[in-house]
Parts: structure tokens; sequence; C-alpha cells
């Protein structure tokens, strides 16, 4: 896992915020309620910010953010593309 | 050559439908309407009171002699009728001069393309004041069932008018920049599918209202709508904190709110927000909203007006105006 941290504390943040305890690296972020489509604009902005990565307007689709697992997927196969 | 607002109209119908009146029909309480689009209540239309009269009550409200008006640019979703547009009928019905008359139909954006057109028929010297009228009677084409609640909620009727001239005086709103763009495979995440030739003899009931991808719209406005703004202050080498008002498209307040975060303001109140009380009127909803604001009497010259949009398509864009 290579996400770093203040990546992790706003998925975490969020969750609790709207009642979800604990975010597993394989829960489905938008079907747990954790993430939800506003919130998932600022965490593309987390993670673009604190990852180093450029997300093009046409992949901020949820089937590349659904879990922590495909989140970082996604920012790697991003940073071999740079 | 330079393009100025110089007169600015709105109209919205009398009858008023509030979310207390709307909510148990699509299945929703007033308070889950009002937490996921800040709506409160919009207006809609009387039977028989068609999408071109809304158009000549908001130009009508602009105060503009119609004898000068020498272009109507008239932009809708919800046409009187198939064939021809509108705009014909505005002309008719407020006995225009016989001058070109021409129907836009990029939704949401419509505000935006008619800026646009217009700055570009005055600065060739094609026009000298152009009408540019917004009007929606979305009302008559919702599903008022709980299948389609959180679209039904949503829409509002409407009209707006700017007019776009050569010359401006004091006060007037000079047209500096229009960026528009269009990404068309996102084309069944919002609109309206019938009637048109890819569904004739072969439409489904469905394929006659509204659909929307609730998730992809938002995901797509938000970036989209701020990437616009950045576009457009970056080609006129100014920031955002030079930027008095923000008049964006008024599609859902969640997404205003998300707009001001991503723009970083400072100060939330430049932003202008009149769905709480008109919905979204789709075509006229931007315009409805700088004729709110230029009648608010608090434009100052020198002052920058950023007006962001996103609609069907997608297409998505923003204005940048300066008070004259």
């Amino acid at each position: 896992m290579s996400l770093p941290q203040p990546v992790i504390e706003f998925l975490n943040n969020n969750a609790a915020t709207l009642g979800v305890p604990q975010v597993a690296v394989d829960l489905d972020l938008f079907k747990s309620g954790a993430l939800d489509s506003f919130a998932l604009v600022d965490f593309v902005t987390v993670l673009e910010e604190h990852c180093g990565i450029r997300v093009p307007d046409a992949e901020v689709v949820p089937a590349n953010f659904r879990t922590i697992e495909d989140i970082d997927r996604y920012v790697s196969s991003r940073r071999l593309e740079l | 050559m330079n393009s100025f607002i110089t007169a600015t109209g709105s109209y919205l119908p009398a009858r008023v439908v509030s979310n207390e009146e709307l909510a148990q029909k699509l299945g929703l309480t007033p308070e889950q309407i009002f937490k996921s689009s800040g709506i409160r209540q919009r207006h809609w239309a009387a039977p028989g009171e068609i999408t071109s009269a809304l158009g000549c009550a908001a130009l009508r409200k602009a105060g503009v002699s119609t004898e000068d008006i020498d272009y109507l640019i008239l932009g809708t979703m919800t046409s009187d009728r198939f064939i021809p547009g509108s705009a014909p009928a505005v002309q008719a019905a407020l006995n225009l001069r016989e001058v070109p008359c021409l129907d836009i139909r990029q939704a949401c954006c419509n505000t935006l393309y008619g800026l646009q057109l217009a700055n570009a028929l005055v600065t060739s010297g094609l026009a000298t004041n152009v009408a540019v009228c917004l009007a929606e009677v979305q009302s008559t084409f919702l599903t008022v069932s709980p299948q389609a609640g959180t679209t039904s909620m949503l829409f509002g009727d409407g009209a707006a008018a700017l007019i776009v001239s050569s010359e401006g005086e004091v006060g007037a709103l000079e047209i500096v920049d229009v960026h528009l763009a269009t990404d068309g495979k996102y084309v069944d995440d919002l609109g309206i599918r019938a009637p048109g030739s890819q569904f004739n003899g072969r439409a489904e009931p469905q394929d006659y209202v509204p659909r929307m991808n609730g998730q992809s719209v938002i995901l797509q406005a938000s970036r989209r709508m701020l990437s616009a703004c950045q576009t457009v202050l970056d080609r006129n080498s100014l920031s955002i904190d030079n930027v008095s008002w923000i008049v964006p498209h008024q599609a859902n307040a969640n997404l205003l709110t998300q707009l001001a975060r991503g723009l970083k303001l400072k100060d939330v109140s430049r932003v202008v927000s009149v769905i709480e009380n008109t919905g979204n009127t789709s075509s006229a909803s931007m315009a409805i909203a700088l004729d709110t604001l230029w009648r608010s009497g608090t434009l100052r010259p020198g002052d920058y007006v950023l007006m962001p949009g996103f609609a069907a398509g997608f297409t998505w864009g923003a204005a940048l105006c300066r008070v004259w």
C-alpha cells in the first residue's frame, strides 16, 4: 500500500463524519456510505496534492475509487504514466 | 470592438410549488429535497403558459425598445413546438422587426452559448443589439411520481433576457471572454432522448422524460466548471481574488458549495444563488441569477463577474464580464 497518510486520513475522517466507523482496504466506499459524489471530488483533489499525480476529468469515475485497493492501483497506474 | 450586456430582465410564473406540496407525490420528504438540493420551492407555469410567453415576459422586463433589437437568440430545451423553434414565436408576439431569429439548445449552458454568439455577432458588426432570451417550461415534461423523485424535485420554470449591444454606458457588463468545451461521450448521462431520429419508431415512454446519472453529473460538473473558471482566469491574467461575483448555473446548492470550495473562495457570499426559491431553471438559471445581481445594486465599475456552467452533452464553460 503506497497511499500517503493524509489520503488515508481524509477517507477515515470523511467516513466517520458519515457514520462509517472503520474503512477496510476492500470496503466498497460508495455502497458503505463512506464516500459520496461530492466527497469524491474533494478526495481526488487530496490525491492529486499528496500523490503527485494529475487525475484527468474523464477518469473521475467511481470505478477508479471504489475501494482503497482500487485507489492504490489507480494511483500506481497514473504514476507509471508520468 | 467590444460587446456589452446593457440590460437584463427575468420572469417567474406566478404559481409557487413548495417542497411541502411536491414531496409526498415524489416519495420524498420536504427536508430530503432541501438537504440534497438546497431547493425550498420552484415556480411552475400555469396551463397554457408556454415557453415563448415566458421569454416575452422576460424581454419586456429588460425594458428595451423592441425596435432596437436586430437579432434574437432564444435558448431553451422546452420549445413551444418541435419545428420551428420558439424564437419566431417571440418575434411575432413582441412585434419585433423581421430580424434573424435563432433557437439554441445547449440546455443549461444556453446562457453561455448565447453570450458567445451574441458577442461574436456584435463584435463582427453583424448585429448591434442582440436579445439573448432564455426560457423554460420544464414542469410539463416532469414525471411527478416516486420513480422520478430525485429528478423531478429539481426543476422549475422561468425565463431571463440579456441584451448584448455594441455600446455600453457606465454600469454595463463588458463581455471579456467566453470559454466553452464539450465531451459528447456522456450523451446518455443527462438529457431527453426523444423525439429524435435515433429513437423514432422505437422510443419507450421513459425516452420522452429527463434522464440523469446524478453521480456522473456531480463528478463531471464539479471538475469541469472549476477547470473552465481557471482557463478563463488564466488567459486573462487574473486570479479568483480579482473576481467580485461568481454567477454559476443554478443546478444544485450543494454543487455551488462544492464550486466555492474548489475555487478556494474566502467569501462564499460572492457566489450568487437563487436556487432556493427558483429550483433549477436550466437554460434560464444563470441569467436569472445575473438579473438578480444586476438589480441588487451591488455591482461596481471594475467588478469582474465569473459565470461557470455545465449542461447535457456534456458541455461546460465559463464567461467573464467586467462592469464598465
